[in-house]
């Protein structure tokens, strides 16, 4: 008993003076682990304190778009105007993804390597950001994604993800407004052989991009209670682009000649690929709308080619992107003057521009 | 039961795990080999970058390649010069190791004593032009375009330059220079168009008969090009009165409309290697290697030049 006594005292004692060691060990541990914190976060306040230029990493879903290039080219002023305005440098690194998310994940991280302070996004597919969200939420690098929307799970994921756009549906419903006016005005301009219905072809965006499908419907559908007699010929996916509306329209006027009364178009570049498609066929009269309000867009509205398109304003829609990722970059309060909806979306305001009504012969 | 030497390992073992990992995470063990990155910023003459598509382009390339972080600047001003001496030295506080500049004034610019290295994009060959200089020889470009318009046109056809003198570019001058020192040698008379002047001269050309007298537009630089294009584009009389457009430039706008018959000739170097070669020469000064002067040529193409191999390559790079 004895033996057992005092080698079981000598047992407390030494798991005592261990558990005594391990325990100063531990705060010493402790006290490293906090003074690294405590250094690195010092580090962070300083490096804030001294933020007198900010670096955001902009990927464009192609370069070839000429809305995009519009907004593009808006935003570099924008940079310029703000960092006259603010005295802090601006840092705009600019990619192209060429239509391949995989390029665009790889920008963003290029983006983060090369200190990025903020990220403006135009995804490729907009289903498809999650992977670009995880790693700017690991860098703690915010996103401010603008004129393809991420699905709203993705959006939810993080509360530095942005959106600025324009509201699909009220574009959709401008553009058919627009045509529903001249109706009621005049409705020989619209129904251009008199037979009481207005034939349309329609010429859509890609399928992917939840513009598109929202367009189509609404424009349609605002005719449709707007009281214009409407019938719909044919319709096509033209992918956003000039020279593929281009294509299927030309093929629409062989296949159906005098009888498009109407050409909708999700945007304005489709539609100066009908009217290309209609000069090429020397075919005048017929009604061509669009949707963006894009350079050249304008001036076939100036020239009477285009009858009306829909224009988000783009300088509010580039200030928005800028300044919210101005904001996010240098860690201050979101500008009051960009409200968000549910704290996330920026909807840019829209408004119709139209030629001057044509008599109809 | 564990002894009294195998919990003090124990202990010990985690608090080695513990330092170890504190170590490894704030380098001191496990160290990252470090990859020089060299920052160098382009800074261009004009307020937009769209003329600089392809440069882009090869600059791009060339910081991928050689572990460059390239950021492009365009001025507030078109050819302010002093905004442009101002943002070198900015550049150069904020830590650029390396500047590309294409100079409003070469002269000043080249002459300002810099402590980093720049490299000049240089519009014309210099007599002095060394190390760091990328050359496209303005001079030589409008003598070229000039003589293929000599050799196209009829001798009678009437010359109009588009030309903005308020807002000329280095560049533009020389380009001018070469231009006119051909047609002056070929007893062909020129008339200069000044910017403000060309809605009147474009009016005169839409006139009823004005196609009977064609006329020759030569157009300083990519800007005026592009806006006589689309005039052009725009008004069928003014085509029919236009015997030929000429100018400079690979601006995806001006390559459609000389693949649209609008623009019939133009005269071009490849940007795509401006863009790659003057990042590699900053790279090479920042290493200490020899540079020499990178002197490019010029090349007049036409339409049917657009789907040549080695232009196509050329003007339409693949990034």
């Amino acid at each position: 008993m004895k033996v057992k006594g005092r080698r079981t005292g000598y047992c407390y004692a030494g798991i005592e003076r261990t558990v005594k060691r391990a325990y100063y060990a531990g705060r010493i541990v402790v006290l490293c682990v906090a003074a690294c914190l405590l250094m690195s976060s010092c580090q962070g306040v300083r490096k804030e304190e001294e933020k007198k230029s900010i670096r955001i990493g902009i990927s464009l879903y192609r370069g070839d778009d000429t809305f995009i290039n519009n907004i593009r080219s808006i935003i570099e002023e924008k940079a310029k105007e703000y960092e006259r305005e603010s005295g802090i440098k601006v840092t705009l690194d600019i990619q192209e993804a060429k239509g391949s998310q995989n390029t665009q994940n790889n920008q963003v991280e290029r983006f983060i390597s090369l200190g990025c302070d903020v990220l403006c996004i135009n995804p490729v597919d907009r289903m498809d950001t999650s992977l670009i969200i995880d790693k700017a939420m690991t860098a703690g690098v915010p996103v401010v994604f603008f004129n393809r929307q991420p699905v709203e799970e993705d959006m939810n994921r993080w509360d530095k993800l942005f959106y600025v756009g324009v509201d699909a549906k009220e574009t959709a419903v401008l553009q058919g407004k627009m045509v529903v006016d001249l109706y009621r005005k005049q409705p020989e301009a619209v129904d251009l052989n008199g037979d009481g219905v207005v034939s349309y072809v329609m010429l859509e965006g890609e399928s992917s991009h939840q513009d598109s499908l929202i367009r189509t419907e609404w424009s349609v559908q605002t005719l449709k209670d707007g009281a214009v007699p409407i019938e719909k010929i044919t319709g096509g996916i033209a992918n956003w682009e000039r020279s593929q509306a281009s294509a299927l329209m030309e093929q629409w006027l062989i296949e159906y000649p005098d009888t498009i009364e109407l050409v909708i178009s999700n945007n304005d570049d489709m539609a100066l690929g009908a009217i290309d498609a209609l000069e090429r066929a020397q075919t005048e009269g017929v009604n061509v709308i669009g949707i963006d309000g894009t350079t050249p867009g304008l001036e076939a509205l100036e020239n009477g080619k285009l009858l009306g398109t829909v224009s988000a304003n783009k300088e509010i829609y580039c200030s928005a992107v800028l300044e919210l990722a101005a904001s996010c970059a240098l860690g201050e309060t979101l500008p009051e003057e960009y409200p968000l909806t549910d704290g996330t979306y920026f909807w840019t305001p829209q408004e119709i521009l139209i030629t001057t009504i044509k008599e109809n012969p | 039961m564990i002894g009294r030497s195998g919990k003090v390992m124990i202990v010990l073992y985690i608090v080695c795990l513990v330092v170890l990992f504190l170590m490894c995470s704030t380098d001191l063990i496990i160290r990252e080999p470090e990859r020089q990155i060299y920052q160098i910023a382009v800074i261009i003459e004009d307020v937009r970058s769209d003329n600089y598509s392809n440069f882009r382009k090869g600059m791009d390339l060339a910081a991928a390649e050689l572990n460059a972080d390239v950021q492009l600047i365009t001025l507030y001003e078109k050819l302010d010069v002093k905004e442009q001496m101002d943002l070198m030295d900015r550049e150069q506080q904020d830590g650029t190791d390396a500047l590309i500049v294409v100079p409003v004034e070469e002269e000043q610019v080249s002459a300002k004593q810099m402590t980093i290295p720049v490299i000049l994009m240089r519009a014309g060959v210099a007599e002095a032009a060394g190390a760091g200089n990328v050359i496209v020889d303005h001079e030589k470009m409008g003598e070229l375009l000039a003589r293929e318009i000599l050799e196209e046109q009829p001798a009678d056809v009437p010359v109009y330059v588009l030309t903005d003198p308020a807002g000329q570019s280095d560049m533009d001058r020389l380009f001018l220079k070469g231009s006119d020192a051909v047609f002056q040698e070929a007893g062909r008379s020129v008339q200069r168009i000044v910017r403000g002047e060309e809605e009147r001269f474009f009016t005169m050309l839409e006139q009823p008969g004005a196609e009977a007298q064609k006329v020759v537009i030569l157009a300083e630089n990519q800007d005026i090009l592009t806006e006589a294009a689309g005039v052009m584009a725009g008004s069928e009389a003014v085509a029919d009165a236009v015997g030929g457009l000429y100018g400079r430039g690979t601006t995806m706008a001006i390559l459609n409309y000389l693949d649209r018959g609008v623009i019939m000739g133009i005269c071009v170097t490849d940007e795509f290697s401006v863009g790659y070669y003057s990042v590699r020469e900053a790279v090479r000064a920042l290493e200490g290697a020899g540079s020499v002067p990178t002197v490019m040529e010029s090349y007049y193409i036409e339409k049917k030049d657009l789907r040549d191999p080695a232009f196509e390559k050329m003007l339409f790079p693949i990034e």
